[in-house]
């Protein structure tokens, strides 16, 4: 029996369990009215969840990113790029088991990014960019959609956490540099300021002046002796897919464990 | 508690929150008397700041000059210069581009290191980008310590930013670009295109002919998990399957693109710069202090210097500076503050005894006293858990030449006499 098969009987039986108990008590008294506020809580939940989720990472992102996404010029090769995904995916794993277990939906990691991204703008635009007046270019948010897609995306071809985690939170950590690099890359520019070579981040970053920011407050990559050559960046994503991998387990574990249907049992 | 409270004292609590923050009153400062007073006094000391002009319009340029030395006082157990620091202008956010910085006429775009006793002379050129009044402060800020800050000048800025306001620079491969809206042409398109997919993939699973949902819940809820899989179609496959191969399409050309777009990138920039070093001082005097009291009271910090002339001039004090503050001897020098805020006292200091002529070694009697004390917060160095002192005196001979000696002890308050 399919889906809509399934469906067909469950909505004849359920009319007829409707109209025997509760024609009295409830205003929903069709299918089609039942149908209707079915769409409503489709059309509400989705977005109201969405900036909701979002907003929550918005703080996340402040606490465990911060500064590494506020400035063009913290994002490096080495600290930006393992940092970032490791954190952020942390409320898409969570709700992922929560979205698939009980409605056979991939998709937590894009609502929840799309929510963030949205929550995300509107802050920087209007306390970097209107209130501290920081050039919008500067302070604009990293993206993460992509990512999100793909992590969505595999839970529903392979149908399984593992598989999500080992192919899609790889990806989601191997992939958020390049993803990124069409809005990055042009600061990275070079120039000569005052005898000295800086990107255009670091410039913006000494023109722009933030008094609580010293220079040497950036975590961001220095020269060592253990890096391999130049290959600092496919190192890092590498890394942080790995670690991503990890993070998302565990993630999808306390997901598991918060994902409980006692109260909606109850009302639906 | 909270079942004893009225209904009516809910409203009365929002009005009270209310008010208290329209009343709250606009800041200017930026902290500088926040500090613990011994902090403040044994880190750094600033002289000659002079700021260029103070009025000045829209895109114009302010030079902000002055010099500093990191105190041989400085409390073993703060973070030291010596580890990094950074030159650096206190503002209230970017009303100012910070066009040039150096000290020592070595560029500050970087971090550095700033030795105890030693003397460094600073340049900091801004240009004006918005307009206002603004309290400016040379700061230092010293990795794992903080800022220590100068005192401020205010600038006043004519005129609002026009919307064609540029910041114009040129790269490494002669390209000019405006760093006041660099890059945000790729943003807004690269960011646009990703909501878009984004929008897409949920449009996808929520614009359906039946209600997505509630229906999947009830379905799984009746059928057990076992069956679930049969809410996912064929098409639903095919369209992730589309929905993982474009992304992963999209973003390896979008890396692609940005490659042949901008050939020519470089790592952000770090690492600290070694400050050129300047001529200091020579061995022109010896100066030991004892007897170092604050008299609470009186608002007055008295002590006695033992000095030895090692030139061939007589010398006199002139001036002791401590924690951005001023004190001078009006018997010779005439200094006027720089504005309303300016923490110089004309007459502060009172020094009793005669110059000290060349090879004679004089004990004299100097005594800071002012209300600035007070207002900067420095009496509350008897509550510092280190009573003890930094300052810098400033000599003067004959000719006008300065030769400074920095001084430092043990402070004993006293509570009870004015003296």
């Amino acid at each position: 029996m399919g889906y809509n098969d399934s469906v067909k009987d469950s909505d004849n039986q359920s009319q007829d369990d409707a109209r025997s108990d509760m024609s009295q008590e409830s205003a929903i008294s069709t299918p089609e009215q039942q149908r209707r506020i079915f769409r409503a809580f489709d059309y509400m939940l989705v977005p109201v969840a969405s900036i909701l989720l979002g907003g929550i990472v918005v703080f996340l992102v402040a606490l465990t990113v911060g500064d590494w996404d506020y400035w063009q010029d913290w994002r490096d090769r080495r600290w930006w790029p393992l940092i970032t995904p490791v954190s952020v995916i942390v409320a898409p794993a969570v709700f992922t088991y929560f979205f698939w277990k009980y409605f056979r939906l991939p998709i937590a990691a894009t609502s929840i990014v799309l929510g963030y991204m949205i929550a995300a703008w509107v802050s920087r635009y209007a306390n970097f960019h209107l209130f501290a007046d920081f050039p919008m270019a500067f302070v604009s948010p990293s993206n993460f959609i992509g990512m999100a897609i793909i992590l969505d995306s595999v839970l529903l071809l392979t149908r399984s956490f593992y598989l999500q985690g080992f192919v899609g939170a790889f990806l989601w950590g191997l992939l958020i540099y390049p993803l990124n690099w069409p809005a990055a890359a042009a600061f990275h520019t070079p120039l000569v300021w005052d005898g000295y070579i800086v990107t255009a981040a670091d410039l913006m970053g000494f023109m722009y002046i933030r008094t609580a920011m010293p220079e040497y407050v950036r975590i961001i990559e220095e020269s060592t002796l253990r890096t391999f050559g130049e290959a600092v960046t496919p190192l890092t994503a590498f890394f942080a897919g790995f670690v991503t991998i990890l993070n998302f387990y565990l993630w999808v574990w306390v997901g598991s464990k918060l994902a409980v249907t006692r109260w909606a049992t109850k009302l639906i | 508690m909270i079942k004893k409270m009225k209904i009516w004292q809910m409203p009365l609590m929002v009005v009270c929150l209310v008010g208290f923050q329209l009343y709250s009153d606009v800041v200017f400062a930026h902290g500088e008397r926040a500090q613990q007073a011994g902090i403040r006094m044994r880190t750094m000391y600033w002289w000659d700041v002079d700021v260029s002009p103070t009025k000045v319009k829209v895109g114009e340029l302010v030079t902000i000059t002055g010099k500093f030395m990191p105190s041989s006082f400085w409390p073993e157990h703060l973070a030291s210069s010596e580890v990094a620091s950074f030159m650096n202008i206190g503002v209230p956010g970017p009303a100012f581009l910070r066009m040039h910085s150096h000290v020592n006429g070595t560029p500050m775009v970087r971090s550095t290191r700033f030795y105890r006793g030693k003397e460094y002379h600073f340049k900091v050129v801004l240009k004006a980008r918005q307009g206002g009044e603004y309290h400016v402060h040379p700061v230092v800020s010293v990795k794992d310590a903080g800022p220590i800050i100068a005192s401020g000048v205010w600038i006043t800025v004519e005129g609002e930013r026009p919307d064609d306001f540029k910041n114009e620079v040129e790269t490494l491969m002669g390209d000019t670009i405006d760093l006041e809206h660099y890059g945000m042409q790729e943003i807004i398109w690269f960011n646009a295109f990703w909501f878009a997919v984004g929008v897409a993939w949920l449009g996808f699973w929520f614009i359906r002919k039946d209600p997505v949902l509630l229906r999947r819940y009830t379905f799984i809820a009746e059928h057990g998990e076992a069956e679930a899989g049969s809410l996912i179609s064929v098409k639903d496959m095919v369209v992730s399957a589309a929905f993982f191969g474009l992304t992963m399409v999209a973003i390896v050309a979008g890396y692609m693109w940005a490659n042949a777009k901008y050939p020519n990138t470089t790592p952000l920039q770090t690492g600290k710069v070694v400050t050129n070093e300047i001529p200091q001082q020579g061995d022109v005097l010896d100066v030991v202090v004892s007897n170092a009291v604050y008299h609470i009271p009186g608002r007055a910090f008295n002590f006695d210097i033992t000095v030895t002339n090692k030139g061939d001039s007589p010398l006199r004090v002139g001036d002791f500076a401590t924690a951005g503050v001023r004190f001078v001897n009006a018997d010779v020098l005439t200094v006027k503050p720089i504005d309303k805020s300016d923490p110089v006292s004309p007459a502060g200091l009172i020094v009793t005894g005669p110059a000290v002529q060349p090879g004679e070694t004089r004990t004299l009697r100097v005594s800071a006293n002012d209300a600035l004390w007070e207002k900067y917060r420095l009496t509350s160095l008897i509550y510092d858990p280190d009573s003890r002192f930094g300052g810098m005196l400033f000599f003067y001979d004959d000719e006008g030449n300065r030769y400074y000696s920095e001084v430092g002890g043990v402070m004993i308050p006293d509570f009870q006499n004015v003296e």
